[in-house]
């Protein structure tokens, strides 16, 4: 006859075993989900160095905008020099008209000395963007580095068999076994994954 | 402005695009001897080599940044009469409380005009 201790055991090993199917469930759904991740994963430091390589090449489109700007602002420099030369000449000889319209030429090019500037404060754009751009990549390297945790965690891995794996993910799957800090945490989640069949 | 155009600026920033874009402004506006600096330390070691009149200097910054710079150089007695007109991203106005706090002279957001900076350094050598 079924004692009330054997009866509660049974109930407890009910409940011990709906719990391990669940965990054993959701660890095959993370990995499930994981996969992509990992791929997807792989692809972040390329992301990072696109990023940079965008910075770059708007740094060095702003300072070619800069040295034409500047060698339009020298140019200018000296028109306005001659032209004041020419319109001082001018009025020596009795050409006022001459001079007066000389003087026009020289209000136009001050007017585009304006314009020049305003070019070279515009092309500040350039340092805004690689802030946004260094603060992208902070995120980008703090999603990898948190991504790569989980998939240590939970021991996410790509299926061997035969199928051709991706380099990049091979390569983060490798990171992921040299980040491994043989802590506590990873420990016991190896032990769990193993208890459920995960190699 | 400053009665005195050949004084020495010091252009504060990591940014080589900042640096030539606040430089060239200061050309535009008459100042005709403007130095550069990469970050706050090496901004701190040419002020304690020469005599500077204004140092105009960008925020975010990699070995020291801006306002470290502003309190080395309010802290120390050579240097701390020299105004410090600070450039910063729209981002960090939060900030600016700290950098009056500090002791700056003034601030412009960037990105800025021409217009702006004249206006900022006639109020800082009314």
């Amino acid at each position: 006859m079924e004692t009330d201790v054997e009866r509660r055991l049974g109930t407890l090993y009910g409940e011990i075993g709906a719990l391990a199917r669940f965990v054993e469930n959701a660890m095959k759904t993370v990995s499930e989900v994981g996969r992509p991740l990992v791929k997807s994963g792989a692809e972040l430091p390329t992301v990072t160095s696109h990023l940079a390589d965008l910075s770059k090449m708007t740094e060095e489109g702003t300072l070619e905008v800069m040295r034409l700007t500047e060698l339009i602002q020298d140019t200018r420099v000296r028109l306005v020099r001659e032209c004041r030369a020419i319109a001082e000449a001018s009025r020596e000889i009795g050409g006022k008209t001459l001079a007066d319209r000389i003087e026009n030429v020289i209000a136009d090019l001050n007017q585009d000395e304006r314009h020049l500037t305003e070019i070279m404060t515009a092309l500040s754009f350039q340092d805004l963007v690689a802030q946004r751009v260094k603060k992208l990549v902070v995120i980008l390297e703090d999603v990898h580095e948190k991504l790569m945790k989980l998939v240590v965690a939970f021991g996410i891995q790509q299926h061997r068999d035969g199928r051709a794996a991706d380099g990049k993910t091979e390569e983060l799957l490798r990171q992921l076994e040299q980040s491994r800090s043989g802590g506590i945490k990873q420990h016991t989640a190896d032990e769990i994954l193993a208890r459920f069949g995960f190699q | 402005m400053p009665a005195d155009l050949t004084m020495k600026v010091l252009v504060v920033d990591d940014m080589a695009t900042m640096r030539r874009i606040v430089k060239n402004v200061l050309k535009q506006l008459g100042f005709s001897r403007v130095e550069e600096a990469e970050n706050g330390a090496e901004a701190l070691q040419k002020l304690r080599a020469e005599t500077y009149g204004l140092v105009v200097s960008d925020w975010n910054m990699p070995v020291m940044t801006g306002i470290d710079m502003l309190r080395a150089i309010r802290a120390d007695e050579k240097l701390k009469s020299i105004p410090v007109l600070m450039v910063t991203a729209e981002a960090q106005q939060g900030n600016l409380i700290e950098a009056i706090q500090a002791g700056v002279s003034n601030y412009i957001v960037k990105p800025f005009t021409a217009e702006t900076m004249q206006e900022k350094l006639a109020k800082i050598f009314k």
